[in-house]
């Protein structure tokens, strides 16, 4: 079983050594090892288009994230209570929305909101008070690529609270009851402790879902780049180590990171360990 | 003109190439280099063509917003150009890169692109102005563009109907690169044998654009067809010799450099740059321009209709207009310009490069790219059907 | 009802993504398939049934990924579940949490550069160049139908294990040893405890690969060499290349009609198997 386990972690990790290797390459294309360098590094960290798409990046999926978790939850909740005709209506819409292919969402997303915004800007500009050369524009960008992922991710955060919902013990919340305690303390003290690790599931997988997406993305963007952007855009006119470069720093940061909070995670449990 | 200019420089050619490259790396200062190689004077001489030198009064901070939004191709520019402008202008540039025209004009007809420059290649600039998603240009702000510079043939797809709409970036070829170690030295001459070889001895090594202009317009040549052709019996032609071929290919892929480099392709299609770069690396790989003929192309510089940064995309086209920052451009990107002026900033060895300027009879027979071909709905379903055969 | 007007501020978020983002994209979805394409492309309106009339110029792409997305699906679980199951059941407290936060390490980097690792382990110069060297010659991978499974396995496996290893995870070790105590073969527990318990798991991870391979357009592009052609692909080439969006959107609604259909009924007989239909009813 564990050799098994160890064999799976290799496939996950070769490409990420090829990846890693190729980063060092000092020739001008990355399939093409010719010594070891680090100039790479230093010319994707000197590339403001790189290092704005990272940030383009981390920001969309931060928010969506956060978004998705937050308000997924709220709905999975709510949706215990919900019975009937509203319920079938829920589900279908929740469902379809993570059945949809990114393609069609990318496409069908921008056409509908451009067609919004070609009547909702000309109606800001003639209320807006201090003039309509002052009148915000909206127009596509951040707030229409954040608004896409946590439609997809949102859903999938509901869908993953709701199975744990289901199968969670459901004599600890009567109990909780019983003993007089308010609807609230037994969310956090009994529901919450029990449904977060979907809650968390859900989160890391928005976040992931929204740093990787290029399709949904290519489309809704506006004249933002993510790195997914970019990283397509440069594939298709051939990859400089550049690419490699970026890959393996965005990989040592989120790795950084997570020993770090592991680290301080142990630490606060330990008091507390039985 | 460019000879002469060529000739008042009061510093060797060589001399020059290397101030320049000490300036592109930063070791020494503009007005250093301005110094030295004289186009400081040079360019308060000839204040008309290169003013963009100086710092000008509409140029200063603040006055043309923070940013621009170019959409351009991969590894088209230099990046240290851009920096400059940011120096120069206060505004950011924020780059957006595409793999095909088609692309960029299905993100303009969505609407909501947020560009300021874009950089459509020839064919495809008439549809922009009959869909209306390009404004003609205000060339009294473009103080660097001098159309008498220009060649003719890579300049007039920018105007149309008398206006002119887009200012030439760069031009080149559409090709294909044979590794000639797989061939036994032998270097094909045309089109025929591309597709003969892979149908035989290239069986399972060739590659071809994901592109229906040039998969389509060179399958066409087989035939002695125009690259262009739109005709349902000639185009039913090329089909089938596409499908015949399709089991004999590597990939429909426009990504071909590493398979090429890592010897599982053989051969491809293949544009002037990519050709010239693998060759650099691996001598026995070939730039070839069928003899039957093909594509030639120029790059243009335009704005897009709406564009919300308008002032500073035209900054950003006089700027990289510069001779001097354009000659840095090329430095960097490789790829000719049809500018008298920056070519006579470039070294000899580039300007004769046998890849990018290619002989006059093989330049002769090529096709500029058609405008139906881009708009042509049975092209599309074509290609469409060749990939999912 | 009391709580009626907690549930509905805890729904208001969600209804107003729902509707502004899926309901109305939806419905210019819908529109677009009824028109027609315009002489330069995009889209023209009218009414007509021409663009459904002409769905068999796809049919190929529809018939290469209703093979690939079950035939990916699967293959993600059979490597997805050990893995689940070992990070759930075998390993300790101490390490669970680290090992399994490192399947998802590699997926924050772009999907787009793990895939072209792939090409570099598929080319010429990677596993064939192996295997040739212990007598396999002239194995060729990359552009093949294998290369796309493999990419579909590397790039979903995340996607597969945590939903089963999330009902896994809450299984009660005690019933395991209680199992076993009762003399019950390991085989047995696994197939009374164990994979019942897992089965809600094991549907949605299926779920989210097969959905995700039903549009899936990156990994045909790039391991496939545009010769593995999916209804994605197909899709990207209608909006992007030749920009024909009133056909593009009736393939789009047809692809999201056939995985209702197939998504529903699975749903449906997985559902019935693990004898929850109350707890996760689809519709």
């Amino acid at each position: 079983m564990r050799l098994y386990a160890l064999a799976v972690y290799l496939f996950l990790y070769i490409p990420i050594g090829v990846i890693v290797l190729f980063s060092f390459n000092a020739g001008r294309h990355a399939s093409d090892l010719r010594g070891f360098s680090t100039q790479w590094y230093g010319k994707a960290l000197a590339n403001p288009i790189v290092m704005d798409s990272l940030t383009t990046s981390f920001t969309v999926a931060l928010a969506s994230a956060v978004m998705a978790s937050l308000f997924g939850t709220m709905a999975a909740l709510a949706l215990q209570q919900v019975k009937g005709r509203m319920r079938v209506f829920y589900d279908a819409m929740i469902y379809v929305s993570i059945m949809i292919p990114g393609i069609v969402i990318g496409i069908a997303t921008l056409i509908a909101l451009v067609t919004v915004f070609e009547v909702v800007n000309p109606f800001l500009a003639s209320i807006w008070p201090t003039g309509p050369e002052a009148a915000p524009k909206l127009n596509m960008g951040l707030g229409s690529l954040i608004a896409a992922h946590t439609l997809f991710t949102m859903s999938l955060v509901i869908v993953i609270v709701r199975a744990r919902i289901a199968g969670m013990d459901r004599a600890l919340i009567e109990a909780s009851t019983d003993l007089y305690a308010t609807p609230w303390r037994t969310f956090w003290q009994v529901t919450l402790p029990q449904i977060f690790p979907a809650i968390l599931a859900g989160f890391l997988l928005s976040f992931t879902f929204s740093f990787d997406d290029f399709i949904i993305a290519f489309f809704v963007a506006g004249s933002q780049t993510t790195l997914p952007i970019y990283v397509f855009s440069s594939i298709r006119r051939g990859v400089t180590p550049e690419i490699n470069a970026i890959g393996t720093m965005v990989l040592a940061v989120s790795l950084t990171l997570l020993i770090t909070a592991q680290f301080m995670l142990r630490k606060r449990e330990k008091p507390t360990r039985r | 003109m460019s000879k002469d200019y060529k000739d008042n420089l009061p510093i060797s050619r060589e001399e020059f190439i290397a101030q320049l490259r000490r300036y592109q790396k930063g070791s020494i200062t503009r007005r250093h280099f301005l110094g030295v190689t004289g186009l400081g004077m040079a360019s308060a001489v000839m204040a008309g063509a290169v003013p963009g030198l100086r710092p000008r009064k509409a140029w200063s901070a603040g006055d043309i917003g923070d940013r621009v939004v170019l959409a351009t191709w991969p590894n088209y520019h230099d990046p240290a150009n851009f920096e400059k402008f940011t120096e120069m202008t206060g505004a950011y540039v924020q780059v957006n890169v595409f793999g095909s025209n088609e692309e960029m004009l299905a993100k303009l007809q969505a609407g909501g692109s947020g560009w300021d420059v874009f950089v459509p290649t020839n064919y495809t600039i008439t549809t922009y102005v009959g869909e209306d998603l390009i404004e003609p240009l205000d060339l009294s702000k473009l103080s660097n563009y001098d159309a008498a510079a220009f060649d003719p043939r890579f300049s007039d797809a920018g105007t149309v109907n008398g206006t002119l709409y887009a200012v030439p970036k760069n031009w080149g070829t559409t090709g294909y690169v044979i590794n000639t170690a797989h061939s036994g030295g032998m270097t094909p001459t045309t089109w025929k044998e591309f597709w003969d070889m892979t149908k035989a001895e290239f069986s399972g090594r060739t590659m071809v654009h994901d592109y229906q202009l040039t998969t389509i317009g060179n399958a066409l040549k087989y035939f002695g067809y125009s690259f262009n052709s739109v005709d349902p019996k000639e185009l039913a032609d090329a089909e089938k010799l596409l499908l015949d071929v399709k089991p004999h290919l590597y990939a429909i892929n426009s990504d071909y450099q590493p398979p090429l480099r890592n010897g599982d392709a053989w051969m491809s299609m293949c544009w002037t740059g990519d050709g010239k770069q693998l060759n650099n690396d691996m001598p026995e790989m070939r730039y070839v321009l069928g003899r039957e003929g093909g594509e030639i192309w120029s790059d243009y510089y335009a704005v897009p209709r709406g564009a919300e940064h308008r002032a500073a995309g035209y900054a950003l086209i006089d700027f990289l207009l510069d001779p001097a920052v354009n000659a840095k451009e090329v430095l960097a990107h490789g790829y000719p310009v049809a500018d008298s002026r920056t070519n006579a900033l470039l070294p000899k060895e580039l300007l004769e490069d046998p890849i990018l300027y290619p002989a006059q009879e093989l330049l002769d027979a090529l096709e500029f790219g058609a405008a139906a071909t881009l708009t042509d709905p049975n092209r599309a379903e074509l290609l469409a059907r060749f990939k999912s055969a | 009802m009391k709580g009626t007007w907690i549930n509905r501020a805890l729904l208001a978020p969600a209804t107003l993504w729902l509707l502004g983002m899926l309901v109305l994209p939806l419905i210019v979805v819908i529109v677009f398939s009824f028109g027609e394409r315009g002489a330069a492309g995009g889209y023209v309106p009218a009414f007509t049934l021409a663009q459904y009339a002409n769905l068999p110029a796809r049919l190929t792409a529809f018939k290469n990924t209703l093979i690939m997305a079950p035939l990916g699906t699967l293959a993600a679980l059979v490597v997805a579940y050990p893995l689940a199951y070992y990070l759930a059941v075998r390993v300790s407290p101490r390490w669970r949490t680290l090992l399994l936060i490192l399947v998802i390490v590699p997926f924050w980097t772009s999907i787009l550069i793990r895939t072209y690792a792939w090409i570099f382990i598929l080319g010429g110069r990677g596993l064939p160049l192996l295997l040739d060297m212990v007598g396999i010659a002239d194995v060729r991978l990359m552009n093949t139908s294998f290369a796309v499974l493999v990419g579909i396995v590397y790039g979903y496996l995340p996607l597969m294990v945590f939903p089963i290893y999330v009902s896994l995870e809450k299984l009660d070790k005690r019933l395991l040893e209680a199992s076993s105590d009762l003399g019950a073969l390991p085989f047995a527990t696994f197939r009374q405890v164990t994979l019942p318990l897992s089965l809600p798991g094991v549907a949605t991870g299926c779920m989210l690969v097969f959905i995700l391979l039903m549009g899936e357009f990156l990994i045909p592009a790039l391991l496939g060499g545009g010769k593995v052609f999916f209804v994605g692909n197909a899709l990207v080439d209608l909006f992007l290349q030749s920009r024909n969006w009133a056909y593009g959107s009736a393939v789009a609604a047809t692809l999201v009609v056939i995985m209702l259909i197939t998504v529903s009924l699975y749903m449906r007989l997985a559902m019935r198997r693990a004898g929850q239909r109350d707890d996760v009813s689809l519709f």
